[in-house]
């Protein structure tokens, strides 16, 4: 099952078992009657608190490595593609960009199987950098922030033309703001 | 003590909070059915409405909880009728100021006016300065009153007491037990006081930035970080001001003893109260320039921000109920499905707080699933609950005969279809504040449509609330009362 997936599922599941449970509560009481309730509460309450915090602790030990900062660190991407983006449009290059006249040089090309690195920036106001695949999933993404440079790594495992499309709110054709790149 | 003049101005809260409320969920559903193609707005009119929908809902929701706590503070504490009609007005006026820019000035910089899109003016020039000084008017009235309320349960509670630290000791025998009321609403309150301390530095920083004609320029990752930690506390203080209602409501018409403040109660709350100020580096993963230290705590103070909350709470709510003969009315029954509405919502917010996820949920329509899960069918049932009380209150009599399951299935259906096509559409990557969908994602218009039909069932139901309540509330001021 891919992420997209089962962060779904995980979710559809977890919250049928939450709504579950407090129907269940919900009918518990309507033929409860005085001197019921929950026996050894502080006890259970200590159960439960230990069970949640436990399965925390074990999700943060799985998930914190897996975090983007700590991907392809140790290694040198085979290319490096810099990007500017502007009220409504996206400049790629595979060398640096001027901020007075930014200009895509060529058609982007990149390797697959092969670390790459985004050198992504902003020239007015905030954008986002979303990287899409053919089946329109979001395959990874990093912020465009005026004045700063976010260098976003990544390996793409299939070749195909991906789209770019800008994830942060950026006026009012923020919905229209894009571009391309295939990996070959 | 609970005055004449406090029953009046809590009246004129409420109607004007569920006024404004009607009108924001049908900007919503304008939205909606804009992103299922079934109407055509301009884009420019689509985010001046989300910009209007956004500021409303979060302004009205946050002042409802505080609305709640200072009706309630009143058992305990004098409350002054005087700071809260201040805030009352300062409200109406930074609401009317913030509408102004938006429909007449055509201004659309979202609600989170993220620096330095205001200063990009695609809109009339003098909306960009009117929309910031209406933030600040209304920044200005919530925390004259926060501090206010603060001021009062000090004069009773000493500091210790307040956060009823005695709680945490190990001697059994506590001499002052603080109520758990008092304990979270003071958490929310100094939390809310912190966050509109953050939001004035912010605001100077944009005057400053727009007064020095290009002398003085803002750094745009101090300024997201700002902005993040106000918008972010604020929404979840609202939320546990909320469950401070809730903590002294619900067992009280259910006809159960009070909730008592035991150590884990004091410290789950404690422990909130630090976490919850941590938790916004969450909106900033994706900015890598961002000391890697502060997404490590972004996640950390996520995942333990939820853990003594629910822990605490929902285990809370369920011994009240389980097995025990529960006086079930609309308010409880809002207060119990609010908790449901919040914990689902948190599963939500857990998963997208997680970096790993957040690379393919940031931004995406999984933020508004969250985050309408916990308020439309969270927050909002809490605050409709202490409505429905109030009302029930004004005209004495909580014994209310009229059957509310259709109302409550609808609300479920509704609630729960509208956010849930937020869900499908996110886990399958669809942008959040798009105006329209590209033509790749095939199924976001289809879910966008179904989304806005199961809020306009919604809405329905809280029309039918609205009339209910608001019939009641304006008793108070027929001058027989
Ligand atoms: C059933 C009623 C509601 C409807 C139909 C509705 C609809 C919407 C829609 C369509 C969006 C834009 C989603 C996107 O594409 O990014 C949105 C955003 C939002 N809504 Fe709601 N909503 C409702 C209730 C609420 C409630 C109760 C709150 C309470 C806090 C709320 C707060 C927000 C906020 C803060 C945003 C984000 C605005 C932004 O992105 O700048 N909404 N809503
Ligand atoms: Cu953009």
């Amino acid at each position: 099952m891919k992420a997209h997936e089962f962060v779904l599922a995980l979710f559809l599941v977890s919250a049928i078992a939450i709504a579950g449970l407090f129907y269940y509560f919900f009918l518990s009481s309507r033929q409860a009657a005085d001197g019921g309730g929950v026996s050894n509460p502080t006890k259970k309450r200590f159960f439960f608190f230990t069970a949640l915090a436990v399965v925390m602790i074990i999700l943060l030990l799985v998930t914190i490595p897996k975090s983007p900062y700590f991907l392809f660190t140790g290694e040198n991407p085979s290319k490096v593609v810099y990007v500017a983006a502007k009220q409504y449009s996206f400049t790629l290059s595979s060398s640096a960009i001027d901020p007075q006249n930014p200009v895509s040089t060529e058609a982007i090309e990149l390797p697959a199987g092969q670390p790459v690195e985004f050198r992504v920036t902003s020239l007015d106001v905030n954008h986002g950098f979303g990287i899409y695949n053919e089946r329109a999933e979001l395959v990874t993404q990093t912020q465009a922030m005026p004045g700063y440079v976010n260098r976003l790594r990544w390996e793409f495992t299939e070749p195909g033309t991906y789209n770019i499309l800008c994830l942060e709110f950026c006026g009012a054709a923020h919905s229209f703001m894009r571009t391309t790149f295939t990996v070959k | 003590m609970t005055t004449l003049s406090l029953k009046k101005i809590t009246s004129a809260w409420i109607i004007t909070i569920l006024a404004l409320f009607v009108l924001a969920i049908a900007f919503g559903i304008t939205m909606r059915f804009n992103q299922g193609a079934n109407i055509n707005l301009d884009p420019a009119k689509f985010y001046s409405l989300l910009t209007t929908h956004g500021v409303t809902m979060i302004g009205i929701w946050a002042v409802a909880g505080m609305v709640a706590v200072n009706y309630l503070l009143a058992r305990y504490v004098p409350v002054s009728t005087s700071l809260n009609v201040f805030a009352f007005i300062l409200t109406v006026v930074g609401v009317v100021m913030l509408w102004v820019t938006t429909f007449i000035g055509h201004f659309h910089a979202a609600w989170t006016f993220l620096y330095p899109l205001p200063f990009y003016v695609a809109w009339e020039k003098w909306a960009t300065p009117v929309f910031l000084l209406g933030l600040g008017v209304l920044g200005i009235g919530w925390f004259v009153w926060a501090v206010g309320m603060m001021l009062q349960i000090l004069k009773k509670y000493s500091l210790r007491h307040t956060f009823a630290w005695q709680h945490l000791t190990t001697k059994h025998d506590v001499a002052v037990e603080t109520p758990p009321f008092i304990l979270i609403t003071t958490v929310s309150l100094i939390g809310i006081i912190v966050c509109l301390l953050a939001a004035v530095v912010l605001l100077v920083l944009f005057f400053a930035e727009y007064f020095s004609s290009g002398s003085f320029v803002n750094d745009p990752l101090l300024m997201k970080n700002l902005t993040y930690f106000f918008g972010h506390t604020l929404a979840n203080e609202s939320l546990y001001l909320g469950l401070a209602t809730l903590y002294e409501l619900m067992p009280e018409v259910s006809g159960r003893p009070k909730f008592k403040t035991t150590w884990y109660v004091a410290l789950g709350w404690n422990c909130t109260m630090v976490f919850v100020l941590t938790a916004f580096f969450h909106h900033l993963y994706m900015d890598f320039v961002q000391p890697v230290g502060f997404q490590m705590i972004g996640q950390l103070a996520s995942y333990f921000a939820s853990l003594p909350a629910a822990a605490v709470t929902a285990f809370s709510v369920m011994v009240l109920v389980f097995k025990n003969p529960i006086k079930w009315s609309l308010t409880n029954i809002l207060f119990f499905l609010g908790v449901v509405g919040w914990l689902i919502g948190g599963v939500g917010a857990l998963i997208d707080s997680t970096v790993s996820n957040n690379i393919f949920l940031h931004n995406t329509l999984w933020v508004p699933a969250h985050f309408h899960t916990y308020n439309a069918m969270g927050n909002v049932l809490f605050s409709l609950a202490f409505f429905n009380w109030a009302a029930n209150e004004f005209v004495g009599n909580q014994n209310e005969t009229k059957s509310y399951s259709l109302k409550i299935v609808l609300l479920l259906i509704g609630g729960f279809g509208f956010v849930l096509m937020f869900y499908f559409a996110g886990a399958y990557s669809v942008p959040r504040r798009y105006s329209v969908y590209p033509q790749e994602f095939t199924s976001a218009a289809l879910l966008a449509s179904a989304g806005a039909w199961f809020a306009c069932i919604y809405l329905v139901v809280i029309l039918w609330m609205f009339f209910d309540i608001v019939k009641k509330c304006f008793k108070v001021f027929s001058p027989s009362y």
